[in-house]
């Protein structure tokens, strides 16, 4: 009996976050090392907190306090974007994200496969049309429509070689 | 009420007159910044977007070619050409004051815009070789016949700028005037993160397209938020800095909904987009074949401009100025500008940074 495809997807989706996790770890070079999940946030919390401190010790809330928040929370969106940006230009991110690319095609072309097969079924007992006859008529749409343009071409050409030989021959006569 | 509340700050003592005004201004915005999320959240409005007037010139299955009309006083016409799928060509027409074709056209060039469409499954054999060889030499060709003009101005943004110099290089009896490529990637090794993502190594873009055919919206989307993904906690972070102010609201209402609008690929075009392009980099070495001619860039001997945005991520500075140097043009320049890929050529710095530059070196050729 065929695997139901919800699991199959549902146990890709769990293999897929057990699998970023570890490659995670290893593009950070943690791999084979016990699981700390302060090292990674460390730094950013502790220049986060600085930070924070050294705003608290500025005085009461005011308008400079909230301004000077926004300017401390977008440099700190800013260090996250570039460790990212760091992080997902290694080679290692983007075999993880191959891999998990390759693992969804896996798994979804089958379950395409045989939704396609389950909606054309009862489309057809329905009397309707399918997704696939419709897209087969406009694609010969497509191609009529080329037909007609190549058509328009030549008649240009001709035309336009027609005006060349009339303008010589009455060149010709003067 | 509303001035009542303004004047509510409290007399606290030793707190200095402007510290207190500026209390009050905060308390004003904070209620303003109520105000508008509490607008956009129960009476959300579509944003009015593409003012600019046009009339449609050619249709050819689901591509149009616009023609937005000016006064003609800066000589040759332009015909632009965007990137095909992936986002709306709206981004250049966004609203009054912030629309990049309203600007050219007031400054009296004639403007001609190739809206790819949006394809559908029946159009997942298109390959890049056919937008090349047969959507860009028929616009160009209905472009010149409208507007009655003996040479045309291009202008390629992103992914239109490497596909109407592939049009113009095997096409030379086409009669151009100026070329610009505004954040056109040419050399793709140094393409950035979606170099790194699409190499050959790691992604097999064959696999990819006989599964799925054509590359969903959602894909794209995903693909492109993956290069900031911080981008949408900073946007939100910004709106609601400066919810208070109603023209900021209204800016980003109508760039929000272009940025939540992408576009499926055709499964073929992103094949060969993919493989001759990024994978290969056949375009700048010279080998790539477009139905049986040669692209060779050095054909381009018109004046050429090429603009590179100082923090674009989709197409970095050093994979834009490669153009300009295997151009045969005499007249050849590259210009760095602030912004990034979209901020480039939409936005406030846009309208001062390049499109006078744009504007200017077009008119002095024109």
């Amino acid at each position: 009996m065929a695997e139901n495809p919800s699991q199959q997807l549902f146990d890709l989706w769990k293999k897929q976050a057990e699998d970023a996790g570890q490659a995670w770890l290893k593009m950070l070079g943690q791999q084979g090392q016990p699981v700390d999940p302060q090292a990674f946030w460390r730094p950013f919390m502790d220049q986060g907190m600085a930070a924070w401190s050294k705003v608290m010790t500025q005085g009461s809330a005011s308008p400079d306090l909230m301004a000077q928040w926004k300017q401390f929370i977008d440099q700190w969106i800013a260090a996250w974007a570039k460790v990212l940006e760091q992080a997902m230009s290694t080679e290692a991110f983007a075999q993880a994200m191959g891999k998990q690319l390759e693992s969804f095609l896996s798994v979804a072309a089958p379950a395409k496969k045989a939704a396609e097969q389950q909606i054309e079924s009862a489309l057809s007992a329905l009397g309707v049309p399918s997704r696939g006859q419709v897209v087969a008529v406009a694609s010969q749409i497509v191609q009529l429509e080329e037909k007609i343009e190549g058509l328009e071409d030549r008649l240009d050409t001709i035309l336009k070689r027609l005006n060349e030989l009339s303008s010589a021959v009455r060149a010709e006569r003067v | 009420m509303k001035d009542h509340l303004f004047t509510m700050t409290p007399e606290v003592p030793g707190l200095p007159p402007e510290m207190r005004e500026r209390m009050q201004e905060e308390l004003r915005r904070n209620f303003l910044r109520m105000k508008h999320f509490s607008e956009m959240v129960m009476t959300p409005k579509e944003p009015e977007v593409g003012p600019t007037p046009r009339e449609e010139i050619y249709r050819k299955n689901k591509s149009r070619l616009w023609r937005y009309a000016s006064r003609r006083t800066a000589g040759a016409p332009l015909l632009f050409v965007p990137n095909l799928g992936i986002s709306r060509p709206y981004i250049f027409d966004l609203m009054p004051g912030g629309s990049f074709i309203e600007y050219m056209t007031r400054q009296g060039f004639d403007f001609y815009l190739v809206d790819w469409g949006v394809f559908g499954p029946e159009d997942n054999g298109l390959t890049v070789e056919d937008a090349v060889t047969k959507i860009l030499p028929r616009m160009a060709k209905k472009a010149l016949e409208s507007s009655g003009a003996s040479e045309m101005s291009v202008l390629g943004y992103c992914m239109g700028a490497p596909l109407s110099a592939c049009f113009l290089a095997t096409h030379p009896e086409f009669p151009l005037k100026n070329y610009i490529d505004m954040a056109g990637p040419f050399d793709f090794a140094h393409v950035g993160l979606f170099g790194t993502w699409l190499d050959p190594r790691f992604f097999d873009v064959d696999r990819y397209v006989d599964t799925l055919g054509s590359i969903p919206a959602d894909m794209v989307k995903l693909g492109f938020k993956l290069l900031k993904p911080t981008m949408d906690l900073s946007t939100n972070l910004n709106l609601w800095w400066n919810l208070w102010n109603p023209e900021y609201v209204s800016g980003f209402n109508a760039l929000n909904k272009w940025a939540n609008e992408y576009l499926p690929f055709p499964g073929e075009f992103f094949r060969h987009w993919v493989k001759d392009f990024y994978q290969g980099n056949k375009l700048i070495k010279g080998e790539l074949v477009m139905a049986g001619r040669t692209v060779r860039l050095e054909t381009i001997s018109c004046p050429v401009l090429a603009v590179g945005a100082k923090e674009d991520n989709i197409a970095p500075p050093n994979c834009v100025k490669p153009l300009v140097q295997v151009v045969s043009s005499r007249d050849r320049e590259y210009v760095e500008l602030p912004g990034g890929h979209i901020s480039l050529i939409a936005g406030r710095g846009a309208s001062v940074h390049c499109w006078p530059k744009v504007a200017g070196w077009l008119a002095s050729r024109s």
